[in-house]
């Protein structure tokens, strides 16, 4: 995979014929005694199983892009290609500019340590320097309406106030390429209409956005356009309400897809 | 080691976050704190200065002093080992959500740790003075040893961090081969006791080389000979190149496993 900085190139992320492929292996030798027994029998039981098929496509920048389909289908695995997080087994991929997963958020909270001392450590392992982050913490507390709990231990915030703090300070982060996973049901509902705003602004200051989400209302309202992923094939790439509509006769015929779409 | 050391450079912010997070979780509610990180090594001698200072009688002048300048190092060595064969494994959910050097986590495990090392200096200068010991100024040397030490801990610590990705049993083990070895270095005796035509043994063992410079600057005042200087760096320099070798051979699959 290339990672390059952000260009005047119109197309930020190309996918071209990727394929990620996982070793589903039966009885993986998780110690050392399974491992020599295995070597002795010289009989290793695996499979593999491709969760995305010979993908192709490109994002244009500063376009959003949302990802549908079932679960299992492969758009988280395809987010995290993107992420970096994964080196595809074949084709080449391509991001320019930096990206920011909110991808589950709050992976990286520690449940000991305060708001403040989260926001240090998260925002290091989203790519920010420390100054930065010193410099956008203010904002971040604000933002996530944390108040005077920003020193005491997020063991002790309830899930909302977990998950506000996490969502800000991933966007604080303020990157060229924004992955979503299936993150905005958060908070209450002034929480979500500021959400959705924050949303909105990065869209009109020309980033790129990717996301996943069940929500169709939502993929039908902030994307430019959609794919649609079925077992790990692109099965549909075009324009909202074309692909969702495709996504709501699948779901409700899973018969009608045609198997034979690769090639 | 050239992309180790980039590495190292590059992600320096959050590794030293990192290692002052592990830190502050180890003392955190805990009513002395970073006190803890002083009066560990102190009580620990004192146990030890017990058993073999007074019941086993060793006929060593000032055997606390002689023993605490190589077991402060040995303890460095093996709590690094034990936070560091966990912390690839430790940190999967972020492995599985972010793009960051791995290298980090072991490296953060270590950096903690020589940060405690450091700390736990202190009450060995003040021991040293209360006994009235002298504080030879061949104290000035110890970085010297110290870059031997760490080197050699980060190369181990990356080995064990990796595999154990692999065979969790390296967990469980380390344990019982860090005491083994313990007994193995001479860390409570002198290297003197073993017996002539059993000492090649001894000598195969690098921690040998890797503490020597410890015991001879702050116990017997003296500077270490070039050679075992040249041997401690040696096993430093070997222990980092096998360890990062390995940890980058297997660091792309280490998502698939954790």
């Amino acid at each position: 995979m290339s990672r390059q900085p952000a260009a005047a190139s119109s197309s930020v992320i190309s996918f071209v014929d990727v394929v990620q492929r996982f070793r589903v292996i039966q009885e993986r030798p998780d110690t050392l005694r399974e491992a020599f027994a295995r070597f002795h029998r010289r009989r290793v039981s695996y499979h593999d199983f491709d969760a995305v098929k010979h993908v192709s496509f490109e994002v244009e920048h500063g376009s959003t892009l949302g990802l549908i389909g079932r679960n299992g289908s492969g758009k988280s695995t395809i987010l995290k290609i993107i992420a970096g997080v994964y080196r595809p087994s074949a084709g080449q991929v391509t991001v320019r500019g930096t990206v920011a997963p909110l991808i589950e958020l709050g992976a990286g909270f520690h449940h000991e340590l305060t708001g403040r001392e989260n926001i240090l450590i998260n925002g290091l392992l989203l790519g920010l320097t420390r100054r930065e982050i010193l410099e956008r913490e203010q904002s971040i507390i604000d933002f996530a309406e944390i108040g005077e709990f920003i020193d005491s231990p997020v063991k002790q915030y309830s899930s909302g106030m977990y998950m506000r703090l996490a969502f800000s300070v991933a966007t604080e982060v303020d990157p060229d390429i924004l992955l979503i996973d299936e993150i905005l049901a958060v908070g209450d509902a002034g929480f979500r209409e500021k959400c959705d705003q924050r949303i909105r602004s990065f869209r009109e200051r020309g980033k790129t956005m990717i996301m996943v989400s069940h929500d169709m209302e939502m993929v039908g309202k902030l994307c430019d356009r959609v794919l649609l992923i079925n077992k790990g094939e692109l099965l549909e790439d075009g324009p909202p309400e074309y692909v969702i509509a495709r996504y709501k006769n699948l779901v409700e015929h899973p018969s009608s897809v045609p198997v034979a779409q690769q090639g | 080691m050239f992309e180790l050391t980039r590495d190292i450079y590059d992600y320096r912010e959050l590794i030293w976050a990192l290692a002052m997070k592990e830190l502050r979780v180890r003392y955190k509610r805990s009513v002395l704190g970073f006190v803890w990180a002083l009066l560990n090594p102190l009580l620990m001698m004192i146990v030890l200065t017990l058993v073999f200072g007074t019941i086993m009688r060793f006929s060593i002048d000032h055997y606390a002093i002689f023993l605490l300048s190589m077991l402060l190092p040995w303890t460095f060595f093996t709590q690094a080992l034990t936070y560091s064969v966990e912390s690839v494994v430790g940190n999967a959910d972020l492995l599985k959500k972010v793009h960051i050097a791995k290298v980090v986590f072991p490296v953060a495990a270590v950096v903690s740790n020589i940060v405690n090392f450091l700390l736990s200096l202190i009450p060995l200068a003040l021991l040293v003075l209360v006994l009235r010991f002298p504080l030879h100024w061949t104290w000035i040397y110890l970085p010297v040893p110290m870059l031997g030490l760490f080197l050699f801990t980060l190369g181990s610590s990356l080995f064990l961090a990796a595999i154990n990705v692999f065979f969790r049993d390296i967990s469980h083990i380390i344990q019982i081969i860090l005491s083994a070895w313990f007994y193995f270095s001479p860390i409570i005796y002198s290297l003197d006791f073993i017996p002539a035509k059993h000492r090649w043994l001894f000598k195969l063992n690098p921690m040998l080389y890797v503490l020597n410079g410890f015991r001879l600057s702050i116990y017997y005042g003296l500077l270490p000979q070039f050679t075992s200087v040249a041997m401690s760096l040696a096993c430093g320099v070997a222990a980092v190149l096998i360890g990062y070798g390995v940890f980058r051979r297997y660091q792309e699959s280490f998502v698939f496993y954790v």
